[in-house]
């Protein structure tokens, strides 16, 4: 198990050995930090982030065969953030992020440019504010796979938005993207999904679907004549929603919820 | 003695009248049976009884041991002793069986929940109904037959222990051995603890196994003919047609 802890400007790292990591100035004049991570063997990856001050960039190169599990808890800050993720000949990335930040801006590119090379994407989070998050995925190699699943609870002054870009030039074959979207919102505001695919390529399965709404009332009504409270109905469905495909962080997430559905 | 009245109740749903002057009294220890075609207001009147918010009741009272529950929450109906067991459960993907039930107990009896309990009861009645041991851990009805979503319903009523019991076409989607299970663990609950009980059905053959005190025919949305358990067999031998003069749908 590998650990990153971001907490104001001080980036901390603990390296289990399977992993070449490096630190560094992206751009002082943005005031842009880098972490560069290498994944040489099967490993963990934790990444803690909170109170930051500053603009992260992560780049992270699986290498060829490797398997990897990014686990990444956002909490009380505001975010901006890019990751890049490069991905080699059979190797598989798992990635469980969940944020509870104030305001966050994201941009992950994930470039799949080994063959059957394979990422999960699952990012969960509870949005106050202005959040939105870019997804660009570059199916570079034949038969990779891509799933990116976005789920988010948007509440009080949110403003959530989840856009996915997948990409396949033509002649890249047998490649697999999924893109789901999904956003209860509980707010007056407007909040987007945008996905998008742009294939060139006839040899590709692609699925993606986009759902903005509330909890439905057929559900609430379920659970309240069960004697449960509405707003503790609320609780169990966005624990329902939130928590499937979250491993490490499951427990914190749970956390979260109860904060927010007393 | 839990009274559950039912009074000049007129209800719409999206501009509809469905349920119009309905009247019915009901208490603890009573079985009544509510029988009909399609459309007449049964499934209404079990789902207004229980608060949901799609119904309007545009006159008339609903009232529990005498007092009025129109404006009640649908929780609080339930936390006060009313149950509905639904003609089609909601499948919850996520939420655990476990969780659901442990929340509504906890809702229920407050800081008097206790955990082993309630492993030991959802244990007894999952074995009882037949049902898979690892049900609870999966999600609400998720991926549950027909069959498997009226037993958890039934299981339900066990574990939280309500007086008044209504039952929507709780006979549908089981096949023969099933129904004679859900129908002797209704009956076992009833002889346990004497509640209310009201059920909807279609069919004499859910009657079998949970003996009715009355019988009522609806029409229009109204009881137009009520009887003892006599008159569902009537109703199997002539349809609903001669009995009340309407069209059987």
């Amino acid at each position: 198990m590998n650990k990153i802890t971001v907490y104001n400007d001080e980036i901390k790292i603990e390296n289990s050995g399977n992993i070449e990591i490096s630190v560094g100035e992206a751009s002082k004049f943005f005031n842009v930090q880098s972490v560069k991570v290498k994944v040489l063997e099967d490993t963990d990856i934790v990444i803690d982030v909170s109170k930051v001050d500053i603009k992260l960039d992560f780049y992270i190169n699986v290498l060829k065969g490797v398997k990897a599990n990014i686990y990444e808890y956002k909490h009380d800050g505001e975010y901006k953030f890019q990751y890049k993720y490069y991905l080699e000949e059979d190797s598989y990335l798992n990635i469980e992020k969940i944020n509870d930040g104030r305001d966050i801006k994201e941009m992950t590119v994930i470039n799949l440019n080994g063959e059957r090379a394979k990422v999960d994407s699952n990012l969960k989070t509870i949005s106050k504010n202005q959040e939105k998050y870019n997804f660009l995925v570059y199916h570079n190699a034949k038969d990779t796979i891509s799933n990116i699943v976005n789920n988010g609870v948007n509440i009080l002054d949110g403003v959530l938005e989840f856009n996915v870009s997948g990409f396949v030039s033509n002649g890249i074959t047998g490649c697999d993207i999924n893109q789901k979207g999904r956003i209860i919102n509980m707010t007056e505001n407007n909040c987007i999904i945008k996905p998008n695919l742009f294939i060139d390529e006839e040899d590709v399965m692609a699925n993606h679907s986009a759902l903005i709404g509330t909890f439905s009332s057929d559900e609430i009504f379920y659970l309240m004549s069960r004697g449960i409270s509405k707003k503790a109905s609320e609780n169990l469905l966005t624990k329902g929603f939130l928590l499937k495909g979250i491993t490490y962080y499951k427990e914190t997430l749970e956390e979260i919820i109860n904060k927010y559905w007393r | 003695m839990n009274i559950l009245n039912i009074d000049n109740l007129t209800v719409e749903v999206a501009g509809k009248t469905i349920l119009k002057d309905f009247n019915l009294e009901i208490k603890s220890g009573e079985i009544h049976a509510i029988m009909g075609p399609n459309g007449t207001g049964k499934s209404t009147l079990t789902k207004v009884i229980m608060g949901d918010p799609n119904y309007k009741i545009i006159k008339g009272t609903i009232s529990y041991n005498g007092k009025a529950i129109n404006d009640i929450p649908v929780n609080e109906r339930a936390k006060a002793g009313i149950f509905l067991g639904m003609q089609m459960p909601l499948a919850i993907e996520g939420v655990t069986n476990a969780d659901f039930l442990r929340s509504a107990l906890r809702a229920k009896e407050g800081d008097k929940f206790k955990l082993l309990p309630f492993i030991r009861e959802v244990d007894k009645y999952t074995e009882k109904l037949h049902m898979d041991s690892d049900m609870i851990l999966r999600g609400i009805n998720d991926g549950f037959s027909g069959g498997e979503r009226k037993k958890n319903e039934i299981l339900q009523m066990n574990i939280l222990k309500p007086d008044v019991v209504l039952l929507d076409e709780i006979d549908s989607g089981l096949d023969v051995d099933s129904l004679k299970l859900v129908g002797e663990s209704v009956m076992d609950y009833y002889n346990e603890r004497k509640p209310a009980i009201l059920l909807v059905t279609h069919y004499q053959r859910l009657l079998d196994y949970i003996k009715p005190d009355f019988i009522h025919i609806m029409k229009d949305g109204k009881i137009v003919l009520s009887g003892d358990s006599e008159l569902a067999l009537k109703i199997e031998k002539q349809g609903y047609d001669k009995l009340v003069g309407m069209d059987n749908e």
